[in-house]
């Protein structure tokens, strides 16, 4: 399977216009609902190929568009989603840098 | 060479044509496009999902995530995990001015960029709109012209009707012509008749009448006349 194919499993005759923010694959407990004790055995369930890890950020990118920036009259909210998920992103990654700015030594 | 691709390449946009309509006449069982919502989702604050607010609500009420989010965020301060460093005051003025901005200028430029969508939106309905009244407006002309056809054959009925009545009017004219010339020449034959009778009878009785007078003899007349002088002295003797 190729960069830019459609997922394996949708077959245009029987799931209709491809939709990119749904799963097509075989159905399974939403992660909402699966006992803790469970966790482990749906974890083994997951395809954890690369593909489908791309595949699930792409899904997710595309849940987070549909709901609140394709509508028809989307306000500033994504604006400041994107503004804050980009803040916490790049503090986590410079995590190690901030450090030495603190201005206490004992907590 | 040329004409064998040429050959190919319209074959296969036939094959994508038939798969495309079989597909598309297949798909509308199971899911229906997904359609675009006129909302985005519900955000507290600017930009926290509705959603998580009602993931709280069922344990911890109104106010959960609320507390939940300054205890974190006092956490994190305290035990400067979240460092507030000279950065972090550049980006508290930059937070501060962005609300300001949202909240003075958000309403008019909600308003301006509604007004463009309904705009967009209209244009491409009315062109949709115009274009279904003019198919409707022809169906309507065209139900017009069947009944104005109709109208002809009724018109030729009339007409034909109409023929009828003159042909019965000139019939009987004629049949009343032929009456009154039939009545005229019997009337004629009628009158001859009478005409000859009268003649004859007139006739008759001239010849009776002259003969009878042309056989009254001199001397019948002198006797006649003897008989009726002595009748006459007779009534005038008895009168007397």
């Amino acid at each position: 399977m190729a960069f830019g194919d459609y997922p394996a499993e949708y077959n245009p005759k029987v799931h209709g216009p491809y939709d990119p923010a749904r799963y097509y694959g075989k159905a399974d407990v939403p992660l909402g609902q699966v006992k803790v004790g469970e966790i482990g055995a749906w974890l083994s369930r997951r395809n954890k190929s690369p593909q489908a890890i791309a595949g699930a950020f792409s899904r997710a990118w595309w849940r987070w568009q549909h709901k609140y920036v394709q509508p028809k009259r989307s306000g500033v909210a994504p604006f400041f989603q994107v503004t804050v998920a980009a803040m916490t992103f790049f503090y986590a990654i410079n995590y190690g840098k901030m450090r030495h700015h603190r201005n206490y030594k004992y907590h | 060479m040329l004409s064998r691709t040429a050959l190919l390449s319209v074959q296969r946009p036939l094959g994508v044509l038939a798969m495309r309509s079989a597909s598309a006449a297949g798909s509308g069982d199971q899911v229906a496009r997904r359609e675009r919502p006129e909302h985005p989702g519900k955000v507290r604050l600017g930009f926290i999902p509705e959603e998580w607010f009602q993931f709280f609500y069922n344990k911890t009420g109104v106010t959960g995530p609320y507390t939940f989010g300054v205890g974190l965020l006092t956490y994190l301060c305290s035990k400067e995990i979240y460092v507030m460093e000279h950065e972090y005051y550049s980006g508290l003025s930059l937070a501060i001015m962005a609300i300001v901005a949202v909240k003075k200028l958000g309403p008019t430029i909600a308003a301006w960029t509604d007004k463009e969508i309904d705009k967009i939106e209209n244009e491409w309905k009315s062109g949709r709109e115009e274009e279904l009244q003019n198919l409707s407006d022809a169906i309507e002309a065209e139900k017009k012209e069947q009944w104005r056809a109709e109208g002809a054959l009724l018109l030729m009925d009339a007409k034909k009707e109409n023929i009828a009545l003159q042909l019965e009017a000139a019939f009987r004219e004629r049949a009343m012509n032929v009456y009154t010339e039939v009545k005229r020449r019997l009337d004629y034959q009628v009158e001859c008749r009478h005409i000859e009778r009268r003649i004859n009878q007139k006739h008759m009785v001239n010849w009776i009448v002259n003969n009878v007078l042309g056989s009254i003899t001199p001397q019948q007349e002198k006797e006649t006349l003897d008989k009726c002088i002595a009748d006459l002295s007779a009534l005038a003797l008895r009168t007397k």
